[in-house]
C-alpha cells in the first residue's frame, strides 16, 4: 500500500507537467470517439435487431411490386394467419400553390400487425399511440407537409383526386424503410381509398407489402409453401432471416466512422507515445536514485505503471462521459436518415470506450515506460548513462496489433483489413520518406540561409521523426477532411453545372398509354418542350445465355447492382439521342426479340452481341438476343435505359410511360396544371430530387467530419508534445541566444517561421495527395468532371498555418518568458 | 551628468548603491547589498568569495542579464536599469561577451557556427571570416566543422573563448571559466583568456573560487554576505 500511496504522491508531484497534461488529453481525445462510435453502431445495431419484427411490421413479410394472387391469402387464412396489406407509392401532392414530393402508403384496417402508431393531434398536443390508421376518408400526415403546402388540421388534401380530411400528424411508424424514397414525408391513407385516387394502374410504381402473423409453426409451413412460388421480383422477408438492413448509406456512415476514429486513436496514440518519452527520459535521474536507494526492476515498473494505470483509469472515465456526448451530437447529426425511436445505449458499450482508453495507453505508452525498468543505479555518478531503446517490434508490435483489430471490428472483413493497413502502412512509408527527403534537403541548404531562417528551420531538423509524425498527422487528418468537404460538394454542383441550361429538369412517370397523346398534347400547347416518350415494363435480367446472372456479377459492381433490382425495360425504334452504338448494328424494322445494352453494364456482366438474355416480368419469362451494345451519358436528363428492345417486343406486358421535359422558373404553375390533369402521373422535380441528395450527403459528412474534429484535436496533441519533447532544448538555446543579445522579436519571429513553415508542409501535403485521390475518385469512380480547386490550395496551408502557429507558439512561449540568469543557473 | 562624467572619465562599470533581494519563504532574502563599483576599461577585476557570497549574483547583473531590486548600473555611461529586456539584450551583443563554468555553446551548431551567433546577431556580413580567423587563433582550425558533442571540455571551452571575443567586446564576463576543466586544461585555457584580453584590450571581469587565478588580476573584490569587504 505503502508503494501505492508513494505512486500516487509522485503522480500528483507530476500532474502540473505538460506531458501528463498532454497524454491525458490525448487519451481523452481518443476514448471519447472511439465511445461515441461504439455506443453509436451498437444502439444502431440494436435498434435494427432488437425492434426486427417491429420494423417488419410484422413476422413475415411479402415484398412484391404487384398484388398477390387470391390463393396466397386463401392459404394463409388456412393457417390461421392474421393479414394486413400496405402499398406504397410517391406522388406529388399540391394545396395552394405548393408542390411536394410525398411517399403515400395506403394500409388495410389490421394494420399495424406489430408495433404501434404514434401521432399527435396538433403542434401542442401529446403523442399517443394508436393501433390502427387512419379511417377512410381521412389522412395522417407528416409535420413537414403541413408547414410546406400550408396546411393545418381538418383541411382537406387531395391525393391523386381523392380529396381527404387530415386528421392527425403522425410520428412514428413502425415499418419505415431506411431507402430513399422514405426521406419524402410520409401521408398514410386508408387501402379503401386507394382506387378512389385513381394513382394505381396497371404498370403503375407501387411498392406493396402483405404482411403476416401467427404460430411460428404456421409461419414456417406458410414460408416453404410459398417460396417456390414467388418470382424473381418478389421477395419474403421474416424477422428470424431477413432482419431489416440498414440503408447502405447509413451502412457506409457507419464504416467511414468506424475508421475515422481508428484515425483518431492512431494520430493520439502518437501524442501518448511522444509524451511518454518525454515523461521517461524526465524520470531517467530520479529513478536511478529509486534504484540507489534499493527500488528493485519490478518494483521500478510497478512504481510508474500504476501511476499510468490511475492516469488511465481517470482519462478512461471522463473519456467515456464525453463519449456519450459526442453519440448524442452524432444522432442528432443523422436524425433524419435514422429510423426511430432509437435504442437505448447498452453499458456493454460504455465499458467498450473505457477498455479503449486501457488498452490505447498500454499499445502506445508502455513501450518507452518500460525504459525507466533498465535504468542503471549508476546514472547518479555518470549522467550520460542511458538505458537501451525499446525493442523496435515491441513500440510497433503493440499499437499495429490495436490498430488491426479495431479495423476488423469496424470491417468484419479480413481482406478489408489487411489491405487498409497495406495501403495505410505503403502510405505512411511513402510519405515518411518523402518528409525525410525534404528535410534532409532542407538540412543542406541551411547554411547559405540568413540566421533567422537558420534559427527557425533548426525547430524543425531538431528531431526529423517528431516532425514527421507532426506534418503527417495534420496532413492526413486534412485528407480525410478535404475529401469529404470536396465530394459532398462536387457530386451536387458538378451534375448541376455540367447540365446544358435548357436540359429537362422535370421527369412524368407513370403516364398510362392512354394517356400518352393526350399528354403530348397537352405540353405542346403549353408550349414545354419535351423529350420522346418511352413505355416502361419492370421486369429482370435473370439469366445470360441460360446461365444465371448472380454467377456472372461481381459483388457491389454495377452489374450487381443492376440484377438485384427491377429494371426499366423500354422498346423503341431508333437509337435514342446521345446514345452510340459501340458494337453490333441498330435494327432497321426488324422482328421483335432483339435488346440493346447498355455498354458498362454489358462490361460487368460480359455480355456480348449474339448473347441470349432471359428477362422475368410479372411471373413470365421471355428471351432476347443480344443485337447491339451502346454508350451513354447518365446525367443527360432525360430518360435512360440499361435495355432497349426492339418494337413489339414487350407489348404483351403492361407499360406506363415516361418523359421529361424542361419548365422554366416563370412556368412552374403550369406544373399544378399537369398535376391536377394527370393525378396518376408523378412528376419528379429534378432540384427536389438533387436537394434531398444533398441533405443526405450533408448529413453523412457532418457526421464524419465531425469525427475528423477528434482527428484535429488530436493533430494538436502531437503538435504539442513534440514542443514538449523539444521544449528544455528550446528554453536552453533562447537563454544562451538573449545572453548573446538576441532580441524576443528575433526568437518570436524564427518561431513564428518555424511553425508556419511545418503548418504549409502539412496543408500543401494535404491539398496534393487529396487532390489526387479527388482526381482518382471523380474519373474512375463517380465518373463526374475534376477540376482543381484553387482556392483551397491556398486557403487549407494558410489556414493550417494560421493554427499550428497560434497552438505552437503558445506551446513555446516560455523560450521568451523565462529569464535567461535562471536557465544558465539551473544548468 | 552621470553618463557625461563617465564618458570622460573612461570608465565602464558604475555602480551606485546597488542591492538585490528575493522573496523567500523565510521573508526578503538580501543578497547584495550597497555596492559601489567603479571599473575602468582595460582593468581586470576578480570577484572571489564563499559559495552564496553573491558572486554570480553580481555579475549576472553587472552584465545585464538580471535587474537589480536597487540602485543603479551604468554601462559605458548607459543606465541599463532603467531597459527593457530587449534594450538589455541589444546592448549585450555590442558591448559584452560571455565565458561560462559549463561552456554554454548550442548543441545543434557546429564550431563555427556558435562563434560566428553573436556577429550573425549583429548582422555582421563579416561573421564567417572572423569567426574562422578566431577559432585558428584558439587552435581549433581543424575543428571548425565540429559539434559540441565532438569536441573535449577543454575545445569547447576554447569555442566559448572564441565567440566571446568574436564581437570585441568592451567587456568580458568570465564565470569560473575553469570550474569544469582539469587543472592542465584549466591552465591552458586561463593562458589563452589573459592573451586574448591583452591583444583585444578588453575589461576582463572574472569570477573564481581560484586565489591564484584571481593574483593573475590587476584587482580583486571580495564578497562577503552580498557586501563588498
Amino acid at each position: 500500500m505503502s508503494r501505492f500511496t508513494l505512486a500516487l504522491r509522485l503522480l500528483w508531484r507530476d500532474s502540473r507537467s505538460g506531458e501528463l497534461t498532454l497524454l491525458i488529453l490525448a487519451l481523452l481525445i481518443a476514448v471519447s470517439s472511439s465511445t461515441a462510435i461504439a455506443l453509436f453502431s451498437d444502439r444502431l445495431q440494436r435498434t435494427m435487431s432488437h425492434q426486427a419484427a417491429e420494423l417488419l411490421g410484422a413476422d413475415l413479410v411479402i415484398a412484391s411490386p404487384e398484388v398477390i394472387a387470391p390463393q396466397w391469402l386463401e392459404q394463409a387464412k388456412q393457417l390461421n394467419l392474421t393479414t394486413a396489406r400496405t402499398a406504397e407509392f410517391p406522388s406529388v401532392l399540391i394545396e395552394h400553390d405548393e408542390l411536394l414530393l410525398a411517399s403515400i402508403k395506403a394500409i388495410s384496417d389490421t394494420y399495424p400487425l406489430r408495433g404501434f402508431l404514434k401521432t399527435r393531434d396538433g403542434d401542442a398536443g401529446t403523442e399517443t399511440i394508436a393501433y390502427h390508421g387512419p379511417e377512410p376518408g381521412t389522412a395522417w400526415l407528416d409535420k413537414r407537409i403541413l408547414s410546406a403546402l400550408k396546411l393545418k388540421l381538418g383541411d382537406i388534401l387531395t391525393v391523386g383526386e381523392k380529396p381527404l380530411l387530415v386528421t392527425k400528424v403522425i410520428t412514428y411508424e413502425p415499418d419505415k424503410k431506411g431507402d430513399f424514397f422514405s426521406f419524402s414525408p410520409r401521408v398514410m391513407i386508408n387501402d379503401l381509398d386507394l382506387s378512389a385516387t385513381g394513382v394505381i394502374q396497371p404498370g403503375s410504381q407501387v411498392h406493396y407489402y402483405f404482411q403476416f402473423i401467427g404460430a411460428d409453426s404456421a409461419l414456417v409451413t406458410y414460408k416453404n409453401w410459398l417460396k417456390p412460388q414467388l418470382n424473381p421480383s418478389q421477395r419474403v422477408m421474416d424477422s428470424q432471416d431477413n432482419r431489416p438492413e440498414l440503408s447502405s448509406a447509413l451502412n457506409r456512415a457507419e464504416r467511414y466512422l468506424g475508421l475515422s476514429s481508428i484515425l483518431v486513436i492512431l494520430i493520439a496514440g502518437v501524442a501518448i507515445a511522444m509524451a511518454s518519452t518525454r515523461y521517461t527520459e524526465r524520470h531517467f535521474n530520479a529513478t536511478a536514485l529509486l534504484r540507489c536507494l534499493g527500488l528493485k526492476q519490478r518494483e521500478i515498473l510497478w512504481l510508474y505503471s500504476s501511476q499510468f494505470m490511475v492516469l488511465g483509469l481517470i482519462a478512461s472515465a471522463l473519456g467515456s462521459g464525453l463519449g456519450y456526448g459526442a453519440q448524442v451530437g452524432l444522432f442528432y447529426i443523422l436524425r433524419e436518415l435514422l429510423p426511430q425511436p432509437i435504442a437505448m445505449p447498452s453499458l456493454g458499450s460504455l465499458f467498450f470506450g473505457f477498455i479503449i482508453g486501457m488498452v490505447v495507453l498500454l499499445g502506445f505508452a508502455l513501450p518507452p515506460l518500460l525504459r525507466l525498468k533498465q535504468v542503471s543505479a549508476l546514472r547518479v555518478l555518470r549522467r550520460e548513462l542511458e538505458p537501451r531503446q525499446p525493442a523496435v517490434w515491441l513500440v510497433y508490435g503493440l499499437a499495429l496489433s490495436l490498430i488491426s483489430v479495431l479495423i476488423w471490428k469496424y470491417t468484419h472483413d479480413l481482406k478489408m483489413t489487411a489491405s487498409i493497413l497495406g495501403v495505410g502502412f505503403i502510405t505512411l512509408m511513402v510519405l515518411g520518406l518523402l518528409m525525410m527527403g525534404l528535410l534532409t534537403l532542407m538540412h543542406k541548404r541551411l547554411e547559405g540561409m540568413s540566421l533567422l531562417w537558420r534559427l527557425a528551420l533548426q525547430g524543425l531538423l531538431r528531431n526529423h521523426r517528431a516532425s514527421i509524425s507532426q506534418i503527417l498527422a495534420f496532413s492526413i487528418t486534412l485528407v480525410a477532411m478535404l475529401l469529404s468537404f470536396n465530394v459532398r460538394n462536387d457530386i451536387i454542383t458538378d451534375w448541376q453545372q455540367q447540365l446544358p441550361k435548357d436540359a429537362p429538369n422535370h421527369f412524368a412517370l407513370n403516364i398510362f398509354p392512354n394517356q400518352v397523346q393526350d399528354f403530348k398534347a397537352e405540353l405542346k400547347q403549353l408550349h414545354i418542350t419535351g423529350s420522346e416518350f418511352y413505355p416502361v415494363v419492370k421486369g429482370r435480367l435473370t439469366a445470360i445465355n441460360d446461365q444465371t446472372v448472380q454467377k456472372r456479377a461481381s459483388k457491389d459492381s454495377q452489374g450487381d447492382n443492376a440484377i438485384h433490382r427491377d429494371l426499366s425495360l423500354t422498346s423503341a425504334a431508333d437509337l435514342p439521342n446521345e446514345n452510340k452504338l459501340q458494337a453490333g448494328e441498330w435494327w432497321l424494322n426488324s422482328p421483335p426479340g432483339l435488346v440493346s445494352v447498355e455498354q458498362k453494364l454489358a462490361e460487368s456482366l460480359t455480355i456480348k452481341v449474339g448473347d441470349s438474355l432471359t428477362f422475368t416480368v410479372a411471373s413470365q419469362q421471355f428471351h432476347a438476343t443480344v443485337a447491339n451494345i451502346r454508350s451513354l451519358r447518365w446525367d443527360t436528363m432525360k430518360p435512360n435505359f440499361y435495355m432497349v428492345f426492339s418494337p413489339g417486343s414487350l407489348d404483351a406486358y403492361p407499360s406506363t410511360f415516361i418523359t421529361s421535359f424542361y419548365l422554366a422558373e416563370s412556368q412552374k404553375e403550369l406544373l399544378n396544371t399537369l398535376v391536377k390533369k394527370y393525378p396518376s402521373t408523378t412528376i419528379l422535380e429534378v432540384d427536389l430530387i438533387l436537394q434531398q441528395f444533398k441533405t443526405l450527403l450533408t448529413q453523412l459528412t457532418q457526421a464524419i467530419n465531425f469525427l475528423l474534429y477528434f482527428a484535429l484535436m488530436a493533430g494538436f496533441m502531437v503538435l504539442l508534445a513534440a514542443v514538449y519533447a523539444t521544449l528544455d532544448q528550446r528554453i536552453y538555446e533562447g537563454a544562451l541566444m538573449r545572453t548573446l543579445g538576441a532580441s524576443r522579436r528575433l526568437l518570436r519571429t524564427a518561431q513564428f517561421i518555424e511553425f508556419s513553415v511545418l503548418g504549409l508542409m502539412s496543408g500543401v501535403l494535404a491539398v496534393v495527395i487529396s487532390e489526387f485521390m479527388l482526381l482518382a475518385l471523380y474519373t474512375q469512380v463517380l465518373h463526374i468532371s475534376y477540376h482543381p480547386r484553387f482556392y483551397l490550395w491556398l486557403l487549407v496551408p494558410v489556414t493550417n498555418a494560421v493554427l499550428i502557429c497560434v497552438v505552437g507558439c503558445w506551446g513555446v512561449r516560455q523560450v521568451l518568458n523565462k529569464p535567461p540568469l535562471q536557465v544558465l543557473r539551473a544548468l | 551628468m552621470q553618463a557625461q562624467i563617465n564618458q570622460v572619465t573612461n570608465d565602464v562599470i558604475v555602480t551606485e548603491s546597488l542591492g538585490k533581494s528575493v522573496l523567500s519563504s523565510e521573508g526578503l532574502l538580501h543578497i547584495l547589498s550597497s555596492i559601489d563599483l567603479i571599473i575602468k576599461s582595460g582593468e581586470s577585476i576578480a570577484i572571489v568569495g564563499e559559495s552564496g557570497s553573491g558572486k554570480s549574483t553580481l555579475i549576472s547583473l553587472l552584465a545585464g542579464l538580471d535587474t537589480p531590486s536597487s540602485g543603479a548600473i551604468y554601462l559605458n555611461g548607459k543606465s541599463i536599469t532603467l531597459m527593457d529586456e530587449d534594450g538589455r539584450a541589444t546592448l549585450r551583443n555590442e558591448l559584452i561577451g560571455f565565458v561560462f563554468q559549463s561552456f554554454q555553446l548550442l548543441p545543434g551548431l557546429t564550431a563555427l557556427e556558435n562563434v560566428m551567433l553573436p556577429l550573425e546577431l549583429r548582422g555582421d556580413k563579416t561573421a564567417k571570416t572572423a569567426a574562422t580567423a578566431l577559432l585558428h587563433r584558439v587552435g581549433l582550425a581543424q575543428r571548425l566543422s565540429h559539434t559540441p558533442k565532438q569536441l573535449s571540455g577543454g575545445e569547447q571551452q576554447r569555442v566559448a573563448l572564441a565567440r566571446a571575443f568574436v564581437t570585441r567586446p568592451a567587456i568580458l564576463f568570465a564565470d569560473e571559466p575553469t570550474g569544469n576543466l582539469d587543472s592542465k586544461t584549466g591552465a591552458t585555457i586561463i593562458e589563452l583568456l589573459f592573451e586574448l584580453n591583452q591583444e583585444h584590450q578588453t575589461t576582463l571581469i572574472l569570477v573564481t573560487h581560484d586565489h591564484a587565478l584571481a593574483a593573475r588580476c590587476q584587482r580583486i573584490l571580495q564578497l562577503e554576505a552580498g557586501r563588498l569587504v
